[in-house]
């Protein structure tokens, strides 16, 4: 691999500066791309040249976009998803503004998850990249009826489920702490609520999701597997509205408007559980004492002050609070702040500074008189962004920009009362500081050729104060240093290529190839099969080292019937550099010596991903399969030969169906098959002071039973007309009742001691929702 | 953690929407690995008979039994330089004569077996005595359960791992393993949650608290985050032996102080 890496590196750099060596008499035509209804900025639009010249570029993520053109007459055409196309001839003189307003389509017959553009996933040359539109994914049937962004992703091909109900995922055999998960560009670290049966994502306040499985463009670094990016709804710049809905486990209400008629908007949208509410029903006095449930909030709000600056402002909180009588309280949650200024040098620079933080934490508390504690543990970010586009001429498009993200993690405050037998422990707090830097081209060869060439200078410095321990291989402390604060214990730097292209076969068929490295500083601390609110993340260390990724991937990419099918299938070889496992007996809980307890191997992941999508019609949909193969190497696990990573799964098939025969009713189905994860399962017993105990041989050497199940849900609309339009859907979780196995426990039968049990835990079973949806 | 937090999730959600978790006893097709050898050595400070046991690991689907290795050549040898023979008793069990192990001294245990040489070493603490038992209700979610709670003082001076043996009539019921990270040079009282809802008053409970060494400690700590228990559920794997040779098992050094309570 580092081979492929060199060779990466000089085409990348050889193709970033032919750049700068010719230059064409072009002029620029920009403007933001709008909904002519709401004055919402529209992300991913497509902007197409026809005539003799045939480019095109695609909205950023401020609605924002600049075409390069020589001198003449060109038709350009417009066009986003659910929106009607818009034609329009332009006479080109000289740099010219051209703000385009878009009006929707109401004959609403495209499928959920789209490519802006009707065939831009075979013209672009980005792979491995996944869209959802947010606004309709509303009738794919979901656990409980709560609509999930993040379990929507799950069934795509290459992203797979961390489990029953949960919103973790895998991507391309990565782990759930490999995805970068950013929420208005702040980093969330705790996706989950209700310990992973909800994401943190409220699908009112959403706008946008993409998902990079593969050939991350430079601007994106951080985490090995996938980069989630997701964008906050903005709010109507013209009109108020209020919207929500009323379900089986929580109820959403939102609020959006104009701050300014046409000018500015806000917008504001809660959620909140109520389970908490039926405990306090409940005539046992135990039971009412408890408490249970979790709320979030997504605010943001934008102000154009003029056609070259924009404002904006955006939040999330969100928090679980769990509490057993008077004795025991648990909450956890994330917040999240990000203010962004976009600015336009001239007609072509583009420019966006952000600055952001982002907190996680979670209290602890047990209020037992002789044992009473109470936990703190955070992790803390801020974290300034500057991007800069630059339209260099017709057939380049340049984006650079830097980072800088201060890291502060506490790991853990134990405090107690004076009564208490516990102490009061005050674990290390550790900074960090991730430094980066990126260019990248997107190369327009010919009609038929593309290049995006990139490349990321990524940094991290672990900064004091504190003291540091070097181990030896056996987790021996060997050295112990202390450093002052704002001191430097130790620098990374690392040069990421990223490289993708594509060959249009002709107008319905391309190839693609992409090249990408990827390099990761933070690393979440768990060696429990399911995840929780407690685990920690660690910075690189003097022991730590950045976890690295190279990945290679190739696809064929093919559109028949008018684009009205999309078919792809992609080839990736991925190879992981300092994974990070534990060693056996380690217990995590706190633990302020964890580096001790860490090994450090390999990884490698392949597969091939097929994915088809009727787009357009009554009945749309679409099929994902997935066959894979993700392993590890550790010299101190399994004898030091490869070993099947948990999230192996040979086999991963999903299939989504959507019926809408007219204008109120709409029938959704999905279906799920996936081989069983690697596990470790006894093969013989022995018996430990009279106790039975179980002889493991080779480490994930089991499966667990396969997993399927199949959910079906119905909307029904109102009348249209109405001033208050109001929706019902119903949905059927697990319809055939598949007992799937959450886990597998080995244990002496309690009836009969002579003999040992497998006992499987399932879950959940059928379970039916109904959910009232109300917009007015 | 989790476990208990989903349990308590699982556990409200009903009362709610018509679905629970659910168990089943289910047959998988596990492999036969080779039998190994497994060495459990307990060694008290309490002048008695102490014992080796030494057995082979068998299949999983057969009937639960102590799958005797007979005619090992068994020594311990103390600190000093003493050397203690153990002659096997009944088929698998080795005894030595009666003599006490010393807190503050290691011990090297010698197994020879079919050829095959299996030793290790522990050390014996400084001894922590059990001062006192009481008992406890807890209550989650509407139920009440009722445990029992050791109450002894750590050593400030030392870092020290505790074992604990729950035994009612005659059966050890409950084993567990805790540090002192926590609470160290404390009065502490923690509860071992084993639940005695069955035991009628006046039924007698007995506990014992052994100190034992770190490699001990995360023997057993292991042993038990394989049994789910101590902590978030984790991939199992075998827990790791301070015996040499691939052997499984334990030698366990350890002192001994133990307690009867009556339940009230």
């Amino acid at each position: 691999m580092p081979n492929i890496q060199r060779v990466a590196l000089l085409i990348i750099i050889g193709l970033l500066f032919s750049k700068f060596t010719h230059a064409q008499r072009n002029y620029t035509i920009s403007g933001t791309v709008t909904d002519a209804g709401s004055g919402e900025a529209l992300i991913g639009a497509s902007i197409q040249v026809s005539g003799l010249l045939k480019t095109g570029v695609i909205s950023n993520s401020y609605g924002f976009y600049a075409l390069s053109l020589p001198q003449g007459e060109f038709e350009l055409s417009v066009s986003f998803i659910s929106y009607k196309t818009q034609v329009q001839r332009i006479t080109v003189t000289k740099n010219q503004k051209l703000n385009i307003k878009l009006a929707e389509n109401n004959q609403l017959t495209e499928v959920v998850i789209s490519s802006t553009k009707r065939d831009e996933n075979v013209s672009s040359p980005q792979m491995g990249l996944q869209k959802v539109n947010v606004r309709e994914i509303g009738t794919i049937p979901v656990l409980l009826g709560e609509r999930d962004v993040l379990k929507t992703l799950q069934l795509l091909p290459g992203i797979k489920s961390a489990g029953e109900g949960n919103s973790g995922f895998y991507v391309r055999g990565g782990s759930t702490d490999q995805n970068l998960i950013l929420l208005d560009e702040a980093p969330v670290y705790n996706a989950s609520h209700l310990l992973g049966f909800f994401s943190t994502f409220n699908s009112d306040a959403i706008k946008d999701l993409s998902v990079y499985k593969g050939g991350m463009p430079a601007q994106y670094g951080g985490r090995l597997s996938s980069v989630l990016d997701i964008r906050m709804d903005e709010g109507n710049r013209k009109t108020y509205g209020v919207e929500g809905g009323i379900g089986l486990i929580s109820s959403r209400l939102k609020a959006d408007g104009p701050i300014v008629k046409d000018k500015g908007s806000f917008m504001i949208s809660a959620r909140r559980t109520y389970l908490d509410a039926f405990l306090a029903l409940s005539p046992d006095s135990s039971i009412r004492g408890n408490t249970l449930f979790f709320y979030d909030v997504n605010a943001k709000a934008n102000y154009q002050l003029n056609e070259r600056n924009t404002f904006y402002l955006s939040g999330y909180f969100g928090r679980d609070k769990l509490g057993i009588s008077k004795s025991f309280g648990f909450n956890w949650g994330n917040a999240t702040v990000t203010a962004r200024w976009n600015h336009l040098y001239g007609s072509k620079l583009f420019s966006n500074t952000s600055l952001i933080y982002s907190n996680y934490n979670y209290v602890i508390q047990n209020k037992n008189d002789v044992n009473n504690f109470e936990v703190n543990s955070s992790i803390k970010d801020y974290n300034l962004k500057q991007d800069y586009e630059y339209n260099l001429n017709g057939n380049n498009n340049l984006k650079f920009g830097v980072n800088v993200i201060h890291h502060t993690i506490s790991p853990g405050k134990l405090t107690s009362s004076e009564s208490s037998s516990i102490n009061q422990i005050n674990t290390e707090k550790r900074k960090g500081a991730e430094l980066a830097a990126y260019i990248s081209d997107e190369w327009k060869v010919s009609n038929r050729f593309n290049i995006v060439s990139g490349l990321r200078l990524s940094s991290f410095s672990l900064l004091g104060p504190g003291n540091f321990r070097n181990y030896d291989q056996d987790g021996n402390t060997t050295s112990t240093v202390i450093y002052g604060k704002g001191k430097i214990i130790k620098t990374y730097l690392y040069l990421e290529p990223r490289l993708s292209a594509n060959y249009q076969l002709n107008s319905a068929a391309s190839i693609k190839a992409a090249y990408t490295r990827n390099v990761q500083h933070i690393h979440l601390m768990s060696n429990s099969t399911t995840t929780s609110p407690t685990d920690v993340y660690i910075l690189n260390s003097n022991n730590v080292k950045p976890e690295l990724s190279d990945q290679l991937s190739a696809g064929y990419f093919r559109n028949f019937l008018s684009d009205n099918y999309e078919f792809s299938v992609e080839l990736y070889y991925k190879s992981l550099e300092n994974q990070i496992e534990y060693r056996v007996g380690t217990d995590l809980r706190g633990n302020n010596n964890v580096e001790a307890e860490l090994l450090y191997g390999k990884g490698r992941a392949y597969g091939l991903e097929f994915f088809l999508k009727k787009r357009y019609g009554k009945f749309n949909g679409w099929a994902g399969y997935t066959l894979s193969r993700t392993e590890r190497k550790f010299d101190q696990l399994n004898g030091g030969d490869w070993f099947y990573a948990k999230q192996d799964r040979t086999h991963d098939l999903s299939v989504v169906g959507i019926y809408k025969p007219g204008r109120r009713w709409s029938f959704s189905s999905v279906f799920v098959y996936n081989t069983g994860n690697a596990v470790t399962y006894p093969s013989g017993k022995y018996q430990i002071n009279g106790r039975t105990a179980f002889y493991y041989t080779e480490k994930n050497g089991y499966r667990t039973p396969a997993y399927h199940r199949m959910d079906l849900s119905a909307t029904l609309e109102a009348k249209p007309g109405k001033k208050l339009q109001s929706s019902w859907s119903f949905g059927i979780y697990n319809v055939y009742n598949r007992q799937n196995a959450f886990s597998v426990d080995f244990k002496d039968d309690p009836d009969d001691a002579t003999r040992t049990q497998v006992i499987r835990t399932t879950l959940f079973g059928i379970i039916p929702s109904v959910t009232w949806n109300f917009k007015f | 953690m989790k476990k208990n937090l989903i349990r308590l999730f699982i556990a409200i959600l009903p009362a709610i929407i018509l679905f629970s978790s659910c168990e089943k006893v289910i047959t998988l097709d596990l492999k036969n690995a080779k039998a190994k050898v497994v060495i459990y050595g307990d060694i008290s400070d309490q002048t008695d008979y102490q014992y080796i046991r030494i057995s082979r690991s068998y299949n999983f689907t057969e009937s639960n039994k102590f799958n005797a290795a007979t005619g090992a050549r068994v020594i311990v040898t103390s600190q000093q330089g003493s050397v203690i023979n153990f002659s096997e008793i009944t088929p698998g069990v080795y005894q030595s004569p009666k003599f006490r192990g010393i807190p503050g001294q290691s011990y090297t245990l010698d197994v020879t077996l079919d050829g095959q040489k299996y030793t290790s070493v522990s050390s014996m603490p400084e001894k922590v005595f059990l001062d006192s038992l009481n008992f406890r209700q807890v209550s989650f979610f509407g139920k009440t359960s009722t445990h029992v709670v050791a109450n002894f003082e750590d050593p400030v001076e030392i870092k020290n791992q505790y074992r604990y043996l729950l035994t009612i009539k005659g059966k050890v019921v409950e084993e567990v393993v805790s540090d002192d990270r926590f609470n160290n040079g404390n009065k502490v009282s923690n509860t071992i949650y084993h639940e005695l809802n069955d035991l009628k008053p006046g039924d007698p409970i007995e506990l014992d608290l052994q100190c034992i060494d770190r490699n001990v400690y995360t023997y057993f700590f292991s042993f038990g985050q394989n049994m789910g228990e101590g902590g978030p559920p984790v991939s199992p794997a075998n827990p790791p032996s301070n015996i040499s040779n691939g052997a499984l098992g334990v030698f366990c050094v350890h002192t001994s102080s133990t307690r009867i309570a009556k339940v009230l």
